[in-house]
């Protein structure tokens, strides 16, 4: 082997530990704040927008 | 939560390691509101605020006043379509000063809330949320971020009444309370008061106090009345005495605005300026008959009252 072969070969081991390391550290340390994606399909019924111009019959 | 799982608030769900909001443009309520209704007192009083919520929340309180959409499943529920472009658009339509993510809890949606009071800012409109303040310091920091006022609801002032009634815990809300009062964000406190589970007079003093301390005598504090729903439909609605007395001992301990909602009573209606005592807003109910704030202060001895007036 090749002094530029073996460094070659030496850097690409040591950033495949690192990307390595670091997807497992991401996946096992806990989030604080996840945001979630929005789902395609709502799986109530949607209807369509009416009387908003009354007040809310709800608290708040 | 489990692939396919959906979370305690019934709206995010777990699809193949992705967490998913089910909810995000899909409110379940839609209403324009008097501000006061939510309540916000010293926030823009007299304007309207376009007001919506979707199903699901993140607290299971057994007193909950809107069990029928906070404790419901998505598949259950109808809604409309609504993303935040049509909210902002809704609101400037009908001239509302705001947009209040309110009636369950806008940390279900928290997404929704966020995106859409984005976009509203940049429309001019304000954003408020109505809410239990139950999140995690991070999440409610970027929040704040993008929201004018909050009325956040401390239900009561011990770790037992949190787990046993709401299924919460005290310490985040307080938290999350002082944080929103330091962040400038326009801060309302209510709590509702529960015949035989907050009422004892030392219960309030002790609420009292901690808001004092915390957060300062010059945050509004409105105590609510409660109404038969939900689990709790055994316990009688509180007494205009209980609400009243409650008054009395903010006052008392040196609350500066201190309301009553839910009940029509004469106290806890009107605001006064903590300064001369002078009357400066009188209401009827949600009506504001008249505002005589003027610039943030006393027209009478030039006192800056705590609220957002334009």
């Amino acid at each position: 082997m090749t002094r530029r072969k073996f460094i070659k070969y030496a850097a690409e081991t040591a950033v495949a530990i690192v990307a390595g390391a670091w997807m497992l550290v991401e996946k096992t340390a806990a989030r604080v704040f996840v945001r979630a994606e929005r789902i395609g399909k709502y799986p109530g019924k949607v209807k369509s927008l009416s009387g908003i111009n009354t007040q809310g019959r709800w608290s708040g | 939560m489990k692939s396919g799982q959906s979370g305690d608030c019934r709206v995010r769900i777990n699809v193949d390691g992705v967490l998913r909001t089910v909810v995000y443009g899909y409110p379940c309520s839609i209403h324009i509101d008097p501000i006061e209704k939510k309540p916000f007192f010293h926030f823009l009083p007299g304007t309207t605020a376009l007001s919506l919520a979707t199903v699901g929340c993140n607290l299971h309180c057994l007193n909950c006043q809107n069990w029928e959409i906070s404790q419901t499943n998505p598949e259950q529920s109808e809604v409309v379509f609504c993303p935040p472009e049509k909210l902002v658009s809704l609101a400037k339509e009908n001239n509302c000063a705001s947009i209040a993510y309110t009636y369950t809890d806008p940390i279900v949606y928290y997404e929704y809330t966020y995106d859409t009071s984005k976009l509203a800012r940049k429309a001019g409109l304000r954003n408020v949320l109505v809410t239990a303040g139950y999140a995690n310091p991070q999440p409610w920091k970027e929040l704040l971020k993008v929201v004018d006022a909050a009325t956040i609801d401390l239900k009561g002032i011990t770790e037992e009444f949190y787990r046993n009634i709401c299924s919460a815990t005290l310490k985040p809300i307080q938290d999350n309370l002082v944080a929103t009062k330091a962040s400038g964000v326009e801060l309302e406190v209510s709590n509702l008061i529960i015949p035989t589970l907050n009422d004892k007079t030392e219960d309030i003093r002790e609420l009292v106090r901690w808001i004092k301390a915390n957060l300062g005598g010059d945050t509004p504090l409105h105590f609510l009345g409660f109404f038969p729903r939900y689990k709790m439909r055994h316990l009688p609605p509180t007494s205009a005495e209980t609400l009243e007395t409650a008054h009395e001992i903010a006052v008392a301990e040196g609350m500066q605005c201190v309301y009553i909602g839910n009940i029509m009573s004469r106290q806890g209606q009107n605001t006064y300026c903590p300064g001369c005592k002078n009357l400066l807003i009188e209401r009827s109910g949600y009506i504001v008959l008249q505002c005589r704030v003027k610039d943030g202060c006393c027209p009478d001895c030039g006192k800056a009252i705590y609220g957002v007036w334009k």
